[in-house]
Parts: C-alpha cells; sequence; structure tokens
C-alpha cells in the first residue's frame, strides 16, 4: 500500500512539474497582456484581434504586418493579438471565440468562409467588438468588409493589354487556382475585357497555382513554341518576365501584379523593350482594415462596404514605378503599401519592421 | 500462501493504478488548465465553458476512436479521411432538410462508416498488410471520395442538429449542457463497452499479445473488426460535429491530415500506449480537449502563433518523456 501511495506521489509530482515548467514560459508574456486592461476606458489603448488561416503565405504575412504597422503608426492601439494558424472554419471559429474571451476590443479577419463565421461574428459584435473582413468578404451583420476589387484587377490590366496590342493580337492567360473565389472573379474580369476586343484571341491559358517555379516552366514552354503577342497573368510575373531573358526570345506585352521584382524589371528593362502594367492587389488591404476598425472605435462610423480600385501602374510612367518601388525587400513583397487616406505608417520600411505596439 | 496471493495482488493492483494514474494525471492536468485559462482571460463564464467543450468535439470523437483501435494494437490513419468523408456526405445531404431526415442521415452515416471501417479491419486481419499501411491508403480514398461528394466547401445542415452539438441553433452563445453532454456520452458509452463486455476485454487481450488472446480461444478477427468499427463510428460523429459547428462542410485534404495526427497525439498524451493493450479510453478525452484549449492558452499568454506549434510538440515530448520515466521507476522498483 505505501508503495503505490509512493508511487502516485512521484507521477504527481512530475505531472507538476511539467505544469510548472509550462507556466515559466508564459509568465513574462502573460504580465504585459494583463496591463493593457486598465487603459481601455477612455479613446485608445485598444486591444485588437487578428484571425488568419494561412500560414508561411507571402501575402498573408505582409498583410499581418501592415495591420501591426498600421495599429502603431495610429497610437490608438495597445497591443495585437495574432492568432495565426493553418486551418478551416472550425479553426477559425474557436479562435474568434479564443479573441472575444480576451476582451479584444475589434477583430480583424481575412475569413476562410463567407457564411461559417457568420454567427461567431454576429455574437462578438453583440458584445460590443468591431470586426472587420479582410481581403474576402463575409455576410455577418454588422461587420465591417474591405477587399481588393478582384475582378476589377483583371480587368484594368487586360484592357491595358488589349490596347497596348492596338485590338488585335495573340494572348495567354495565366491564371492561378481553379475554384478559388479570387481566381473565378479575375478570370471574369479578364473576359469582361475581352468582349470589347473581338480581335484578341486568347491562344492558351494556364493555371500556375501562384506558384513561380510552375509559372515560369509553363511561360517558357509557351513563349518557346507558339507565337504570342502579349501575357496577362494573375500575379506569377516576374517568373515569366526571367524566361524571356532565359531563352532570348524579344519581350511581349505584360500584365502582372505589384511584385517588388516585377516592378524591378519594369524599370530597368524598360529600356531592352520590355513594356508591361502592375496592377496593384495589395495586402495593405489589412492596414485598410485596421485604419476602418480605428474609425468605428472611435465613432466616425466609416461605411460598412470598402472596396479598392487597384491601380494600375506601367511602363509609360516610370516614376510611379519607381515611387512605389522599394529596393530593401525581396522580389515577392507587394509594394503598392500606402494607401491613403488609410494608412498612416511610412512605406515598406515601417510594413517590412512588422512591429506591433510595445514590440 | 496469503502473502503469496497478497502480492499477485498487489502486482494487479499496482498495474492497474499505473494506468489509472496517468488518466487521473491527465484529467487533472486539464483542470489546471482550465483554471489557468481562467485567470488569463479577463471573463470565465458560460461562453468560454461551452467553447471549449464544443470546439473539442471533433478531436475527442476521433480520439476516442483512435484510442480503441491503439488499445487492440492497431493504429488508423484514416480517420482524419473518415471525418472528412462523413463531414462531405452530411454536408451535401442534410442541407436544407427537416431535422427528422438530418437525424436519419446522421445515424446512417455512423452506422455506414462504422461498417466501412470494420470491413477496413477485416481485411488487414486477413491480408497481414501492416494497419498503418492500409489506413494510409484508405484515408487517401475517403479523403478523395469527399472531395468527389462535395468538391469546395458549401452544403449545410439543420439548425436543430447545430443545437444537438454546439447548445445553439447558431451554433454559438448556448449553454454547455449540450456539448458536455454529446461529450461525455459517447465517451462513457465507448469507455464501458471497453471495460465491461466481452469485445471489450478481447480488444484489450489482442491488443496485448495477439497470439496469446487466439490461443486463450478468442476471436481476434472479430475483436479486430469491431475495433475499427467503433473507430468509424466515431470519425463519422466527428465528422458531424464539424459540420453542425460550422453549418457547411469543408472537405480539404488538409482538415482531415491534422486531424489524424491530432487524433494520435492526444492517444499519447491520454496515456494509450502505441504498442497496444493498456490504456483507459478517457484519458484520450481529456488530452483532446487539452490539445484543443492550448491554442487559446496561448494567444491568452501573448505567445508569437509561430511559437505556439513548437511549445505544442515540446508540452507532448514533455509529459510523454515524464510518462517514461514513471514507467522506468516502477520497473527499478518493482
Amino acid at each position: 500500500m505505501k508503495k503505490q501511495s509512493k508511487r502516485f506521489t512521484i507521477v504527481a509530482l512530475l505531472l507538476t512539474a511539467v505544469l510548472a515548467l509550462s507556466a515559466c514560459v508564459g509568465v513574462a508574456p502573460a504580465d504585459g497582456g494583463m496591463a493593457t486592461d486598465d487603459s481601455m476606458e477612455e479613446e485608445g489603448g485598444y486591444v485588437v484581434g487578428v484571425s488568419n488561416t494561412l500560414v508561411g503565405n507571402g501575402w498573408r504575412e505582409q498583410m499581418i504586418c501592415a495591420i501591426k504597422a498600421e495599429a502603431t503608426a495610429s497610437g490608438l492601439v495597445d497591443s495585437v493579438i495574432v492568432v495565426n494558424r493553418n486551418g478551416g472554419p472550425t479553426e477559425q471559429i474557436a479562435d474568434l471565440e479564443g479573441l472575444i474571451s480576451q476582451g479584444v476590443d475589434a477583430i480583424i479577419l481575412n475569413p476562410t468562409d463567407r457564411e461559417g463565421l457568420n454567427a461567431v461574428i454576429e455574437a462578438a459584435i453583440a458584445q460590443g467588438i468591431v470586426v472587420v473582413a479582410v481581403d474576402q468578404a463575409v455576410t455577418a451583420e454588422g461587420a465591417y468588409v474591405a477587399t481588393n476589387d478582384q475582378t476589377a484587377y483583371a480587368q484594368l490590366g487586360a484592357e491595358w493589354l488589349f490596347e497596348q496590342l492596338g485590338g488585335a493580337g495573340k494572348v495567354v492567360e495565366m491564371r492561378g487556382i481553379d475554384g478559388v473565389p479570387a481566381d473565378t472573379d479575375r478570370h471574369n474580369g479578364f473576359m469582361a475585357a475581352l468582349e470589347n476586343y473581338p480581335d484578341i484571341e486568347v491562344v492558351a491559358s494556364t493555371f500556375t497555382g501562384w506558384d513561380p517555379s510552375t509559372g515560369a516552366q509553363q511561360a517558357l514552354d509557351l513563349i518557346t513554341t507558339q507565337e504570342i503577342d502579349g501575357i496577362w497573368t494573375s500575379g506569377i510575373d516576374y517568373p515569366v518576365v526571367e524566361q524571356f531573358q532565359v531563352a532570348d526570345v524579344d519581350y511581349v506585352p505584360i500584365v502582372g501584379a505589384d511584385n517588388n521584382g516585377f516592378v524591378e524589371q519594369l524599370i530597368n528593362l524598360a529600356g531592352d523593350g520590355l513594356v508591361g502594367a502592375a496592377v496593384t492587389n495589395p495586402p495593405a488591404i489589412g492596414a485598410v482594415g485596421m485604419s476602418i476598425a480605428l474609425d468605428a472605435l472611435t465613432g466616425n462610423n466609416p461605411p460598412h462596404e470598402t472596396i479598392l480600385t487597384p491601380k494600375v501602374f506601367t511602363t509609360a510612367d516610370v516614376d510611379g514605378l519607381t515611387g512605389i518601388y522599394a529596393p530593401d525587400e525581396q522580389v515577392g513583397w507587394s509594394t503598392y503599401v500606402d494607401i491613403e487616406p488609410y494608412t498612416h505608417y511610412n512605406g515598406s520600411a515601417d510594413v517590412s519592421a512588422c512591429a506591433a505596439p510595445g514590440e | 500462501m496469503i502473502s503469496a496471493v497478497r502480492s499477485a495482488g498487489a502486482v494487479v493492483w499496482s498495474r492497474g493504478l499505473a494506468r489509472h494514474s496517468w488518466t487521473v494525471g491527465v484529467w487533472l492536468l486539464l483542470s489546471v488548465l482550465l483554471v489557468w485559462y481562467a485567470t488569463l482571460i479577463p471573463v470565465f463564464g458560460q461562453f468560454q465553458v461551452t467553447s471549449i467543450s464544443k470546439n473539442s468535439l471533433p478531436l475527442v470523437y476521433l480520439a476516442i476512436g483512435q484510442a480503441i483501435i491503439v488499445i487492440a494494437g492497431g493504429i488508423d490513419l484514416s480517420l482524419g479521411g473518415l471525418l472528412l468523408l462523413s463531414n462531405a456526405l452530411a454536408a451535401r445531404f442534410m442541407e436544407d432538410q427537416p431535422f427528422a431526415m438530418v437525424l436519419l442521415v446522421a445515424l446512417l452515416l455512423i452506422a455506414g462508416l462504422a461498417l466501412l471501417n470494420a470491413l477496413v479491419g477485416y481485411v488487414i486481419s486477413i491480408s497481414g498488410v501492416p494497419d498503418i499501411v492500409v489506413t494510409l491508403a484508405t484515408g487517401y480514398i475517403w479523403s478523395g471520395i469527399a472531395l468527389w461528394v462535395l468538391p469546395s466547401p458549401g452544403g449545410g445542415t439543420a439548425p436543430e442538429f447545430r443545437w444537438l452539438f454546439t447548445g445553439a441553433e447558431s451554433g454559438i452563445g448556448g449553454t454547455y449542457v449540450m456539448p458536455i453532454l454529446m461529450m461525455l456520452v459517447p465517451a462513457l458509452v465507448v469507455f464501458f463497452l471497453s471495460r465491461q463486455t466481452r469485445i471489450g476485454l478481447a480488444i484489450y487481450a489482442i491488443g496485448s499479445d495477439d497470439t496469446a488472446a487466439r490461443l486463450a480461444g478468442l476471436d481476434v478477427r472479430r475483436a479486430k473488426m469491431a475495433s475499427y468499427a467503433i473507430g468509424g463510428a466515431l470519425a463519422a460523429l466527428a465528422g458531424l460535429a464539424t459540420v453542425a459547428l460550422t453549418g457547411t462542410g469543408d472537405p480539404r485534404f488538409s482538415v482531415g491530415a491534422n486531424a489524424t495526427l491530432n487524433s494520435v497525439a492526444a492517444v499519447v498524451l491520454g496515456g494509450i500506449a502505441l504498442v497496444g493493450g493498456t490504456g483507459l479510453v478517457l484519458g484520450a478525452v481529456a488530452a483532446g480537449v487539452i490539445l484543443i484549449m492550448l491554442n487559446p492558452i496561448l494567444s491568452a499568454m501573448g505567445i508569437d502563433p509561430n511559437n505556439a506549434q513548437i511549445i505544442q510538440g515540446l508540452l507532448i515530448a514533455g509529459v510523454m518523456m515524464v510518462g517514461g520515466l514513471v514507467t522506468l521507476l516502477r520497473e527499478r522498483s518493482a
């Protein structure tokens, strides 16, 4: 009997040790979190939760950094709590409930589902929490939505390309991932532009999966085997330009996104005959969401729906391109970060620092 | 004579205690985590308890199913795939249906997937191919069929069905009575099935030593199939809970793959040795809830989300090492 109780004590002690050990890990941040509660009464001192469900994606990481940068620049936010893991609606509902439990003042989320999150979003709103869905929309009552206009993204770029070709020629449509809402919207925009140009022929349509190496291989195959007058891409742009150099083929007009590598090519290779347009799809939509959340918290009644129309930067406007080019950032960096009148940070450097208040 | 009986009794007792002490330990750990979480956040009440219990349901079901299969000496890497299949079929066929019809679909799914997985157990048993290989393959098949049934997120279910699992027809803001009942009832049913019935004891026996079990006259194949059938039924229940939680279906492969890994983690954390024959289903229940709770706790502690996964892994490794140490100490003193 004695022996057994001794063993039981060992087990109990060891479990306590594990608990104590894991408790140590959290002591410092827990204190930091507690301090925020007192200052919430008056304007400012807000705690903002962020929910994202795609980890390791460059665009999403930049979105989170833009949210943090705007929180810092606003001076109204005490802390930003980021809940970031791979998952679907099930995980995101749990994460949103966790943020509600933490007593945040506002939640910015990139939603995994248009309708599946509505109940939890509405529950948050019922508790006085401001909820802003960014990048993709939700249909929840009372939620704010800030998105990039994906249809216009394709339509504006395609129209520029078709004009550039004088309304006639053979073009390639390099899409993203089949079935993803953004890809569907963009394809619709592309087709809408095509309707007005009967002499434009789409000779090939590919799915790059938004993967640089896949897109590069497809582009190389296309430009070395077919006669092509122009290429529209859904954001896999600089790898395509590189294939022209690899294959030693003359450039054709090309449409891409505001990727740093592509913007750099448009500036540097203009002398070699590269003509192109960078259409913006800014992850800084996260910062726009933060700005809207703060407007709502401070009683400025922002509109519930904000749709950003993309900007088009072409090789005809070198100043515009150099204005957004960020020499210190990676090729995949989205260069269009300052979105007036929403953002208050100072360019790519601030976003790249990725520092929330107190970090 | 008396002392011999007593020492034999002591061995049985200490083995029993060792097993149960782990289960008790995991439940203790869960209680401590709950109290700790309550101190980390400004308000801890019905909303939080409901949230944790309902969000734990899919993993807890899967953990119970995995536990039974592991106790029987197997392992099922297809449970996540079965969850997806159940989820996709439920969301597809429950949409816009009356509650009675929805319940019928749910019961058919539970029975159907139990039969399907029993068949997998049968194949493993007669083919002699390791469980891990067969279920890895079937997992891909079930995930593929799920995508075929429901190509992209969508579908729906009846509000009453959502209430059944979440305590609210909208899936949020209900009381914790329903989610806790829905967690405990299947857990206790499987627990008593595994400890008090002939088939349950056979499951423990074949997991402990299937040759000995066969020589003792037990139907090894039947017990194997029973364990897989229970696993299939609980994976179906997990898929149904997912539909109830979100109100939609989500057939993405990663959801199933994550769920499978988490079910194995919960089983291990719950004190069920992967070699089979030991452990209690109830340990896996508490471990499942703990794994779900780690995320909000780490977030409330202000830990960088990128580090949260590392800490989650370290915690599992740490608890396992403590378990190993306890076993070692016990063997030394014995």
